[in-house]
């Protein structure tokens, strides 16, 4: 734009200086015409032609004009400013009055306003020697003209390089955020545990080609990362796992054969305490594992109100053998993509949660419902409610109450579960008493998209004897 | 029945070893695969446990070698990783087992008669039960003991099925839970054994022999003699 604003300064001075010099060339060669032509009856006829002939050399001309020409007037005044002789268009009364009203000085051009005339006249006098004044004026229009036509084809250009530059940016653009989309796909796709695809890259050197290398770089690093704690977890397992086997089986071969009743008791005692190191071992491995995000899943299709009723039914007597009585409210049949495994153990952890720490006489009330795509179980009971000294690390692990005698896994592995499968848990405090924990899991994995069943129906169904 | 079993530490190897053999089984050993293979291509087994670890070889890639070497035989897996993978998940799918370790004793021998049993081509699935005075009629879903019947409830009486057909044979509180409500979990709570003392309560009335024992540290029985 800058461009074309001194552009058009320059081709706009210079066309002026150009009909300047011309106008002060042709006035001169007048002033000396009319000076040496004798005052006779034939001065105006010759001075008149001569400025008629001028007016056809009209730089700027356009050629397709007619041939009236008003673009040019030559005006002769006597000293006292009287009209002495007039070429041009019309006669030169308005014109007259024009240069009275302004003041020109000789051999300076300077712009005149005609009333009449729709654009002002450059006009250049000279005074000759008689004491007359001669005025030449050269209309501006085809100086316009000239600029507008200037104008009209740098905007045309202007258009051009703007639709050109917006198809190039478009397109490109278009391009690029179609490469950033498949990545964004691709890196949407390997999710939580999938850690062994690959973001498409291109063999382009640009930016966007370098995103991806660099994204698949750090996938590289952390799915290696990722299969060194794997290795680690599973060689400690192992390394525990194999003298606990050879412990536990030479502890019962020694029970079966020697059936000495004082023995048993202790030997029985080792088994029962190498089954919860077992179990610790487990939930610990489980629990590191979950917390960096990398536990195996292997999904498929779990229902939850379905393993709710067998969790119910396997966890009632003891619960009533307590004092603790326990409900479920659920809309019937409820899928999720899940590790089946992993959900047994979680929901289990749960219910051990309750049973260990609920005192007698309590109600643990179960309620399953579906929001948002997510499953959502909440888990209320009428107790004495969570630990408020525990209450900010709830789901750290070693965290227990006062008078817990768990290992402090069990709702860090329920957060961990929950969180593997891209869902979570909250826990609080209900008003009327009691602890709440709500576990949201979404009901599909986040690679499969299906559409969603709506329940509205709700059966309240009571299990207690 | 030809066992063979295939485990690299030796002290696992050695008390499975006497333990299987006390069970009735002839036992083969080796402890690793390579051993294996020509074991199990120039004997006839009936049945093969192999630990994953081996020294030399995957146990899966050896599974796989052995049965693409026209083996048969039907083979539990032992696995002390945590997590079954995958590939261990398919092997169950074809009629194979697997156990992690640490087990028990009595869920190894379990789960070795149930591979057995199942392919076995004897399938006159039995509709009553009969252990000493206890009745089970399988079709009416009806226990009777010394000719009274007893009020179970149905989970009650899928339970009490389960330790009459392993009448006179452990089975640990993992098999139970496995069995009888699907589930492979460790609750760190007694739920499985107020099951049972919950049964017992009902099958054991005053004045009669007990019949379910409990085996502290490694489950529970049902005595058939």
């Amino acid at each position: 734009m800058l461009v074309f604003v001194f552009l058009h300064r320059f081709v706009a001075s210079d066309i002026q200086r150009r009909s300047d010099a011309w106008l002060a060339g042709e006035v001169e060669v007048l002033g000396d015409v009319a000076e040496r032509t004798p005052k006779d009856a034939l001065y105006d006829r010759v001075v008149g032609e001569v400025a008629e002939l001028a007016g056809k050399e009209v730089p700027n001309r356009d050629p397709s004009e007619s041939s009236s020409n008003d673009s040019v007037f030559f005006l002769q005044t006597s000293g006292d400013g009287a009209l002495q002789l007039w070429v041009g268009a019309g006669n030169g009364e308005a014109n007259l009055r024009a240069i009275r009203a302004s003041r020109i000085v000789p051999d300076h051009p300077t712009d005149l306003d005609v009333r009449g005339f729709g654009v002002p006249f450059r006009v250049a006098s000279i005074r000759i020697d008689d004491g007359s004044y001669i005025y030449l004026g050269l209309s501006e229009r085809d100086e316009l003209r000239v600029l507008r036509s200037l104008r009209l084809r740098f905007f045309l250009l202007w258009l051009l390089l703007v639709l050109f530059g917006f198809g190039i940016v478009f397109y490109t653009t278009r391009r690029m955020l179609s490469h950033v989309r498949e990545i964004t796909e691709a890196a949407s796709r390997i999710g939580h545990s999938d850690l062994s695809a690959r973001v498409p890259t291109t063999e382009q050197k640009d930016e966007v080609g370098n995103l991806a290398r660099t994204l698949n770089r750090m996938l590289d690093r952390i799915e290696n990362s990722m299969h060194q704690l794997h290795t680690i977890t599973d060689s400690l397992a192992h390394d525990l796992r194999s003298p606990l086997t050879a412990i536990r089986g030479k502890l019962e071969m020694s029970l079966s054969t020697g059936s000495h009743g004082d023995q048993a008791e202790p030997i029985v005692s080792v088994i029962e305490e190498l089954d919860r190191l077992t179990d610790f071992l487990n939930k610990s491995l489980d629990v590191a594992e979950a917390k960096a995000d990398a536990l195996r899943l292997t999904r498929i299709e779990v229902d939850l109100d379905e393993l709710l009723r067998i969790m119910i039914d396997l966890y009632e007597p003891s619960m009533s053998e307590k004092g603790l009585r326990i409900r479920l409210q659920s809309g019937g049949p409820l899928r999720i993509e899940a590790d089946a495994a992993l959900i047994h153990r979680m929901i289990a952890n749960l219910f051990d949660n309750e049973l260990k720490h609920l005192p007698a006489a309590c109600t643990v009330s179960l309620r399953l419902t579906v929001e948002d795509d997510c499953a959502s179980l909440i888990v209320e009971d009428d107790g004495p409610g969570f630990d408020l000294e525990v209450f900010p690390h709830l789901f750290e692990r070693r965290v227990k109450g006062r008078d817990s005698n768990g290992h402090g896994l069990g709702l860090a592995f329920v957060d961990a579960v929950a969180r593997a499968h891209g869902g979570a848990v909250a826990a609080s405090n209900r008003e009327s008493g009691g602890a709440r924990l709500a576990v949201t899991l979404p009901l599909f994995a986040i690679s499969a998209g299906h559409g969603k069943a709506s329940r509205k129906k709700t059966i309240t169904s009571s299990l207690q004897s | 029945m030809r066992l063979l079993l295939v485990e690299d530490e030796l002290d696992i190897q050695s008390f499975l070893k006497s333990s299987l053999e006390e069970a009735g089984y002839q036992v083969a050993a080796a402890s690793d695969g390579k051993t294996a293979e020509l074991l199990a291509v120039d004997g006839v087994f009936d049945i093969l446990v192999v630990d994953l670890g081996l020294p030399d070889m995957d146990g899966i890639s050896l599974i796989l070698k052995l049965r693409q070497l026209g083996v048969r035989a039907p083979v539990l897996i032992l696995s002390a990783r945590r997590s079954v993978d995958d590939r261990v998940r398919g092997l169950e799918q074809g009629g194979d087992d697997y156990l992690t370790k640490p087990f028990a004793l009595a869920e190894l021998l379990a789960r070795l008669r149930n591979l057995l049993k199942r392919n076995s081509p004897t399938g006159n699935e039995a509709t009553k039960l009969r252990v000493l005075d206890l009745d089970l009629d399988l079709l009416r879903r009806e226990a009777t003991r010394s000719g009274e019947v007893l009020q179970l409830t149905s989970q009650e009486f899928v339970l009490l099925e389960y330790l009459c057909r392993n009448a006179g044979r452990v089975v640990t509180r993992s098999m139970i839970l496995d069995k009888v409500w699907g589930m492979r979990i460790q609750p760190d709570t007694n739920v499985v054994d107020v099951h049972i003392y919950r049964l017992r309560g009902k099958v054991d009335g005053k004045g009669q022999q007990p019949l379910i024992r409990t085996l502290r540290g490694v489950g529970y029985v049902i005595k058939d003699r």
